[in-house]
């Protein structure tokens, strides 16, 4: 008993220090990939700066036509100063980006719908114009939130459930089968919901995630973090479109 | 000689599982992804890239990695993992090309139920979700039989999607939920998100917070759309058989750096 407890003293002691060496490693670790990212941050920016001012030959051209609907999603912070996102889509605009889907989780751009509309020249509401009558000289808007994502796919499966019901045979108990796809579009559209697959969506947030866009329209975009909005880059912009036009879909096959 | 060499290739394989032990336990310093994801893409342009002969030659190396991710996940304490291995999509390519993957898939299967009957597995649980009624039947009875075989296991759980995508798993998980509301007489007949959700098809595990696509795309490609808003999402340019070590290792790095703020999104939600 005597000798135990000494030796157990010595090996939590020998514990806690090899804790600690542990620790220090991963500290020192997470410093290295900081200031990795850092250079490269450095790196990027030199590289959009370039673009920005048509030193790099290559972004001098982009083929906007497969580009058909760009969205947005902006972190919950960023999207509190509007002036940046009138920005991005005055960006967007000269680019000649016609149908952008703008995305923030709680909706605050929603709210300043009609302080965006207003400061975008020649923007529009998608919801009036409708996806197929774009005028070319146009940017259509469409404002998204999480209540559209799975709120409202929740709201379409009861239109759908009512359908089921209301075909069910009194014989055999059976309903309809109203549960495809296309059917559920059908139902989305019914409770106010766009379902046009986005082509490519720009995050603007400190990580890569598309934090909480509609899954249903999220299939095939293609994902792409673009950084802090508050430190949003002409030339960043510009090479992540013109490499999405570059982009092969196999979907799949 | 030949002993020497053994005995040197002995040693070296002691010293990487040294340092790679090391490694983990640098890395268990920090919060680890409760859930990790992985979208195996490039198998087939990692047959082409080396010109290797056969329909399954990619997918076949693109298991060597699945082994190794389990391995590497089990051994950081990673306690849920997703593998999509067979997309709805992909049941548009060549008949040769799905039947040899579906093949192979039955052959792996087999391969792993041996190894469960031989106590092999380390206790991994296995997991087949998706639409398993658009397998083949052997196939079918095949996975439901390493899942029965490795219910009891409490390690690692690595659940396999097959026959699925998003788009497919909402319209299901809508269809079953309906058709329960009807049948269940007492609660009232709305649906709510937690009927829905409850018959998705991976309702079984919690959403992941990190999701790590091979093959260098920047898309999700219809997978966990519902259940990734939370997610980190990493892409590497490593195609999937190319997929190591260092590329889990810095996807862990990242979700590291990023889960203070991954933690207060899901906090506001």
């Amino acid at each position: 008993m005597d000798f135990n407890d000494p030796m157990l003293a010595l090996s939590s002691w020998i514990g806690q220090i090899g804790d600690f060496g542990l620790d220090l490693v991963w500290r020192f670790i997470h410093i290295v990939v900081t200031l990795w990212h850092i250079v490269s941050g450095i790196f990027e920016s030199v590289e959009s700066y370039a673009i920005s001012l048509g030193l790099i030959q290559k972004y001098s051209s982009i083929d906007i036509e497969k580009l058909k609907c760009l969205a947005v999603v902006v972190d919950i912070e960023a999207a509190r100063d509007v002036s940046k996102v009138i920005e991005l889509l005055q960006w967007l605009t000269t680019i000649g980006v016609k149908q952008v889907g703008l995305f923030d989780s709680q909706g605050l751009l929603k709210k300043s719908k009609d302080m965006i509309l207003e400061m975008v020249p020649r923007s529009v509401l998608l919801q009036e114009t409708g996806e197929k009558h774009i005028s070319p000289d146009r940017i259509a808007l469409e404002f998204i939130s999480s209540s559209d994502n799975k709120e409202a796919v929740v709201k379409a499966a009861n239109i759908l459930l009512e359908k089921y019901l209301k075909s069910i045979h009194p014989e055999n108990g059976v309903g309809e089968n109203v549960f495809t796809e296309s059917h559920l579009n059908e139902a989305l559209r019914v409770v106010g919901e766009s379902v046009h697959v986005p082509d490519l969506l720009l995050v603007y947030g400190p990580v890569r995630s598309h934090l909480g866009f509609p899954a249903w329209r999220l299939r095939y975009t293609e994902i792409v973090h673009m950084g802090s909005l508050k430190y949003m880059r002409y030339g960043s912009l510009l090479k992540a479109i013109h490499k999405f036009t570059g982009v092969r879909q196999n979907y799949g096959v | 000689m030949r002993e020497h060499v053994g005995k040197s290739s002995k040693l070296f394989n002691g010293f990487t599982t040294i340092m790679r032990r090391f490694i983990f336990k640098v890395l268990c310093v920090g919060p680890i992804p409760n859930h990790i994801s992985f979208i195996m893409d490039g198998n087939r342009r990692f047959a082409k890239k080396h010109n290797l002969q056969g329909l399954d030659a990619g997918h076949r190396a693109g298991f060597v990695s699945v082994t190794y991710v389990l391995q590497y996940c089990q051994e950081i304490g990673v306690p849920y993992v997703t593998l999509y291995a067979f997309g709805i999509d992909n049941f548009k390519r060549e008949p040769e090309e799905v039947k040899c993957m579906m093949d192979l898939m039955l052959e792996k299967i087999e391969l792993t139920i041996d190894q469960a009957i031989s106590g092999n597995l380390k206790d991994l649980k296995v997991i087949f979700a998706g639409d398993l009624n658009l397998l083949n039947e052997r196939l079918k009875v095949a996975a439901q039989s390493l899942m029965e075989l490795t219910e009891q296991n409490r390690g690692l759980v690595a659940v396999v999607i097959v026959a699925y995508s998003t788009s497919h798993e909402i319209v299901q998980a809508i269809r079953e939920s309906c058709v329960r509301k009807c049948v269940d007489g007492d609660s009232p007949l709305v649906l709510e998100m937690s009927d829905v959700e409850e018959c998705m098809y991976t309702s079984i595990v919690p959403d992941p917070d990190l999701v790590i696509r091979s093959g260098g795309i920047d898309r999700l490609s219809n997978f966990m759309t519902w259940q990734s808003s939370r997610s980190l999402l990493h892409t590497t340019a490593a195609l999937w058989p190319e997929l190591g070590l260092w590329h889990l290792v810095w996807a862990i790095l990242k979700f590291q750096r990023m889960h203070d703020y991954l933690q207060k999104k899901q906090k506001l939600d």
